[in-house]
C-alpha cells in the first residue's frame, strides 16, 4: 500500500516502478521490509557529477532536475536500493512536505518518520549488484534477528 | 457496446510464435475475456492435455489499480478433471506485474517439445528455455529464476512436479504459496510444456477521472475497515470460520460422518494462530492483510486458509494442527490443489474405515482416521504419480471407478471437482452453489455468504428475500445464488480478492460501476456490468452444454441427497437439491 499510495500521490498513477518506497518480498523466508531513503550517514547519491543533489532542511535528499543528466550514479550508489529510477530522472523520497503518505496509509503501523536519526549504512556500502538486489540482501540482514526468535519458539500472541 | 478491450498476448507454444492482439470486446476483464475466448476459439471435445486446448491468462483493467485487492488473475481453460470449463484466480503480486507490463490477458496455444518459460519485461516478451527448471516444486522454481536473472522483484507464475506430471488437480502458484488451485490448470500448463511465467512491468495505471475513481477507491477502503468481520479477518484470514462451521454444525469430521470434532480447540484459528503464525501476509494494496506466515518443526510457509487446514486436519480426523499446517506447505510446494488433495486423503480414510479397501489397495499405506503416514506419503506419490498417486492423480471421480460402486458412494464431488471442507446439507445457498455452477463442485465460484452471516436486511437488499439469509431455508436460494454468481463473475472480471467483494459484500455493481467508469472515463452503468455478468454466464452454461453437460448433472453428491445431518447441532438437516436446482433454473429461465 505504501508503494500504492507513493506512486499515485506523485504521479497520478500506480505502479511500484514509480514509488519511492519499495516493498523487498522475500517470500521464501517471509520477510517483507518496505524500504525508502534512510537519511544515512554516509550519503553516497551526493556524489553526483553534475551538483544536481542536496539535502533538504529535514534530512531528505532534494534533486534540482535543471542539473539532472538522467546518469543514474545515484541510483547505482545507494547501498540498500532506495533510489527509485523512472523515465530518466532518479525518484527520492521527498517525506510528502513532512507528512509521508506511506506512513499515513500503512495498515500495521510498520513505517514512521523519524528526523535526523543519521543511520549508519556502512556495513552495506559493499553491497553489490542492482538496488533489487541491494535491498534484498539489506531485507535478508535486517530480517535475521526476527527468524532467530520464531526459530527459538516466538509466535505473534507470546 | 464495447466496455473496455485490452491487449492480448498470443503465444504459440508449437511453434515459438508471439504476437499480440485484443481480448474480446463486450468483456469488463478476467473471467469473462477468457470465458468468451474458450467458446470462441476451442472445438468441442478437445482433449484437455492436448495442444488444441488453450491455456489463458488474464487480468482486467483495475487490476494493478489503486482500487483495494485488485490484485489477482484468472487463469482458464478446458479443464482435466472435470472436462468442462476449468478456471481458478490467484492472488499476491503477479496480476498486477502483468497489468504494469501492459498485457491483459495472455493465451497460450499448441505445446512446446522441450520445457520452456515465458519472460516478459514490459515490451520484451521471450519464451525461454526452461530444461533446467523441470522437476523442482514451486518454491525452488521461484527462488531460481530471480536468482539466475538477477531480480529478485520478479513475479513468477509456475507449477510444480504435480503440474509437470499432469495431476489433473494441479495448481499454478505465484508468491509460492498464492494459487489459482481448483480445476487443474497447472495440469494444462504441465502438457504445453510451459513451466513458468515470469513478469516484469512499470506502466503505471492512471485513472482517465481521477475524482470518481479516487472516491471509489475511498468508499471501499472505509467499508472495509468498517466491517463487523475486519479485525477477525486480519488476525486469522478464512480459519476464522472453523469454529462458525461447528456451531452451525457442518464441520465435516471424519469426511462428513460427523459434525463434531471432539478436538476442535486443537485445530482451530486461535490453536493455529498461538502454536504457529509468526507474522502476518498481504496481497497486493489490500488493508485486511489477513495471510499468516507459519513455522513449524517439519517447515516454514504461508498460509492455511481454511480448506487446507480443515482439509488435512478435521476432515482426515486428525487433531495435529502441526501436521497439517505442513502438509499445507507441502502441497503447495509440490503444486497440489490443497481442497482436492484433502478430500482424496479424506476419502481413502473413509473407505478404509468402510472396509471398502484396505491399505494393501493403497500401497500398504496405513489409512487410518488421521494417519500421518498418509499425510505425509500420499501428496508426495500423488506429486510424482507413483505407486498408488498415479491412480489418486485422476480425482477422486476416476479413482473411485477403479475401487468399485461402494467407493463411488463415499465420494464428494460435482462434475469430477472435489467439494469444499463444509456439509452442504446445512448451508443450503452452499450447497445449491456446489450443485450448479459452471466449474463443478465449488463454493467460491460467488459466495452466498449472507447466509452465514444472516443478515436479512442485506439478503432483502441483494435478492429481495429476507428468508434467504437463514442457512436451514430453501427460500430464496435460486435468487441468492444467481445473485452470487455475477458477484463471483463480477469480481473475477476486476480481478478483486473475493474475501473481501464477496465474503465481506462490501463491492456491489455501484461501487464497481463506479472505479470502471472512473478508471476508464466512460460512462458505465451498474446495469451494463450486471449484463456483461448475465451473458458470460450464459457463455459458460452453452461452453458446458457443448462439452456434454446436463442438467441432471447440476445436482449433489448421494451421499447428501435424501439422508439427514447425523449428529451435531444441525442433526436431522436434509437439503432437497432438486427444488433447490428447479428455483435456480427458473431464475436463469432455463429448462430443466
Amino acid at each position: 500500500m505504501c508503494e500504492v499510495v507513493c506512486s499515485a500521490g506523485h504521479f497520478g498513477g500506480v505502479s511500484p516502478a514509480l514509488a519511492r518506497i519499495r516493498v523487498a518480498k522475500l517470500d521464501e523466508i517471509g520477510i517483507d521490509l518496505a524500504i525508502a531513503c534512510l537519511g544515512c550517514a554516509e550519503k553516497p547519491c551526493l556524489e553526483c557529477p553534475t551538483e544536481a543533489l542536496s539535502v533538504g532542511p529535514t534530512g531528505e535528499i532534494v534533486l534540482d532536475g535543471d542539473y539532472c543528466d538522467g546518469c543514474g550514479l545515484c541510483f547505482e550508489a545507494c547501498p540498500v536500493g532506495a533510489v527509485g529510477f523512472y523515465d530518466g530522472q532518479p525518484l527520492f523520497c521527498d517525506l510528502c512536505d513532512g507528512a509521508p503518505s506511506c506512513v499515513e496509509i500503512c495498515p500495521t503501523g510498520a513505517l514512521s518518520n523519524v528526523v535526523g536519526a543519521e543511520t549508519s549504512l556502512a556495513s552495506f556500502l559493499d553491497s553489490q549488484g542492482t538496488p533489487a538486489q541491494k535491498r534484498a540482501r539489506f531485507a535478508k540482514v535486517k530480517a535475521e534477528p526476527l527468524r532467530e526468535e520464531w526459530a527459538a519458539g516466538r509466535r505473534v500472541d507470546a | 457496446m464495447s466496455i473496455y478491450q485490452g491487449t492480448a498476448l498470443r503465444v504459440n507454444l508449437t511453434n515459438g510464435e508471439i504476437h499480440r492482439d485484443r481480448t474480446p470486446e463486450n468483456g469488463i476483464g478476467g473471467r469473462t475475456w477468457n470465458s468468451v475466448t474458450l467458446l470462441r476459439e476451442l472445438e468441442a471435445g478437445v482433449d484437455p492435455l492436448g495442444p488444441e486446448n488453450l491455456l489463458c491468462f488474464a487480468v482486467g483493467p483495475l487490476t494493478g489499480s489503486k482500487l483495494s485487492a485488485t490484485c489477482r488473475f484468472i487463469v482458464s481453460a478446458k479443464s482435466p478433471l472435470t472436462g468442462i470449463l476449468g478456471d481458478s484466480g490467484a492472488r499476491g503480486f503477479f496480476g498486477p506485474e502483468l497489468r504494469w507490463a501492459g498485457i491483459d490477458q495472455i493465451v497460450f496455444s499448441g505445446a512446446s517439445e522441450s520445457w520452456v518459460y515465458l519472460y516478459i519485461d514490459d515490451d520484451r516478451v521471450e519464451l525461454r528455455d526452461a530444461s533446467h527448471l523441470a522437476g523442482l516444486d514451486i518454491t525452488d522454481t521461484t527462488v531460481r529464476l530471480m536468482d539466475e536473472l538477477g531480480d529478485p522483484d520478479l513475479q513468477v507464475a509456475t507449477i510444480g512436479p504435480a503440474g509437470e506430471n499432469l495431476v489433473k488437480y494441479a495448481i499454478i502458484s505465484c508468491n509460492l504459496s498464492r494459487a489459482a488451485g481448483r480445476t487443474g490448470m497447472g495440469a494444462v500448463m504441465g502438457s504445453k510444456k510451459l513451466k513458468a511465467v515470469a513478469v516484469r512491468g512499470s506502466r503505471p495505471v492512471c485513472p482517465v477521472d481521477p475524482q470518481r475513481f479516487d472516491k471509489a477507491c475511498d468508499d471501499l477502503m472505509a467499508a472495509t475497515e468498517a466491517h463487523r468481520q475486519f479485525e477477525s479477518r486480519r488476525l486469522y484470514g478464512t480459519t476464522r470460520i472453523m469454529d462458525s462451521l461447528a456451531d452451525y454444525g457442518v464441520l465435516p469430521a471424519y469426511h462428513y460422518r460427523s459434525a463434531v470434532f471432539d478436538d476442535l480447540a486443537k485445530v482451530n484459528a486461535e490453536a493455529l494462530r498461538r502454536d504457529h503464525v509468526v507474522k502476518s501476509k498481504a496481497c497486493y494494496n489490500c488493508t485486511v492483510y489477513c495471510s499468516r506466515y507459519n513455522v513449524t518443526s517439519y517447515s516454514e510457509g504461508e498460509g492455511p486458509e481454511y480448506e487446507a487446514q480443515a482439509g488435512f486436519t478435521v476432515k482426515c480426523g486428525s487433531s495435529d494442527m502441526e501436521l497439517g499446517v505442513h502438509v499445507s506447505n507441502l502441497v503447495n510446494r509440490l503444486g497440489l490443489d490443497c481442497i482436492s488433495t484433502g478430500e482424496v486423503i479424506a476419502w481413502l480414510m473413509e473407505c478404509r474405515h468402510e472396509g471398502v479397501i484396505t491399505d494393501d489397495d493403497c500401497d500398504g499405506i496405513d489409512l487410518s482416521w488421521g494417519s500421518k503416514e498418509a499425510l505425509l506419503r500420499l501428496p508426495e506419490l500423488i506429486a510424482a504419480r507413483e505407486g498408488i498417486g498415479n491412480l489418486l492423480a485422476e480425482g477422486t471421480r476416476l479413482a473411485a471407478k477403479e475401487f468399485g460402486t461402494e467407493a463411488r458412494a463415499l465420494t464428494s464431488e460435482v462434475k469430477g471437482l472435489e467439494l469444499f471442507s463444509a456439509d452442504p446439507r446445512g448451508i443450503k445457498g452452499y450447497g445449491l452453489m456446489n450443485a450448479v455452477n459452471s466449474r463443478g463442485g465449488d463454493h467460491y465460484r460467488g459466495e452466498p455468504m449472507i447466509e452465514l452471516t444472516g443478515d436479512e436486511e442485506l439478503a432483502l437488499r441483494r435478492v429481495g428475500n429476507r428468508n434467504a439469509a437463514h442457512r436451514l431455508s430453501e427460500e430464496g436460494k435460486g435468487a441468492l445464488v444467481d445473485y452470487a454468481e455475477h458477484m463471483g463473475l463480477l469480481s473475477d472480471s476486476m480481478t478483486i480478492c473475493k474475501n473481501i467483494s464477496c465474503c465481506m459484500d462490501v463491492v456491489d455493481f455501484d461501487l464497481a460501476a463506479d472505479a470502471y467508469s472512473g478508471l476508464l472515463g466512460e460512462d458505465i452503468t451498474a446495469h451494463d456490468l450486471w449484463k456483461v455478468c448475465s451473458h458470460v454466464s450464459q457463455v459458460e452454461r452453452d461452453f458446458n452444454m457443448r462439452e456434454g453437460l446436463r442438467p441432471a448433472d447440476d445436482t449433489l453428491p448421494e451421499r447428501f441427497r435424501g439422508k439427514p445431518i447425523p449428529d451435531g447441532p444441525a442433526k436431522g438437516t436434509v437439503i432437497d437439491i432438486d427444488r433447490l436446482v428447479k428455483d435456480y433454473y427458473a431464475v436463469k429461465g432455463w429448462e430443466e
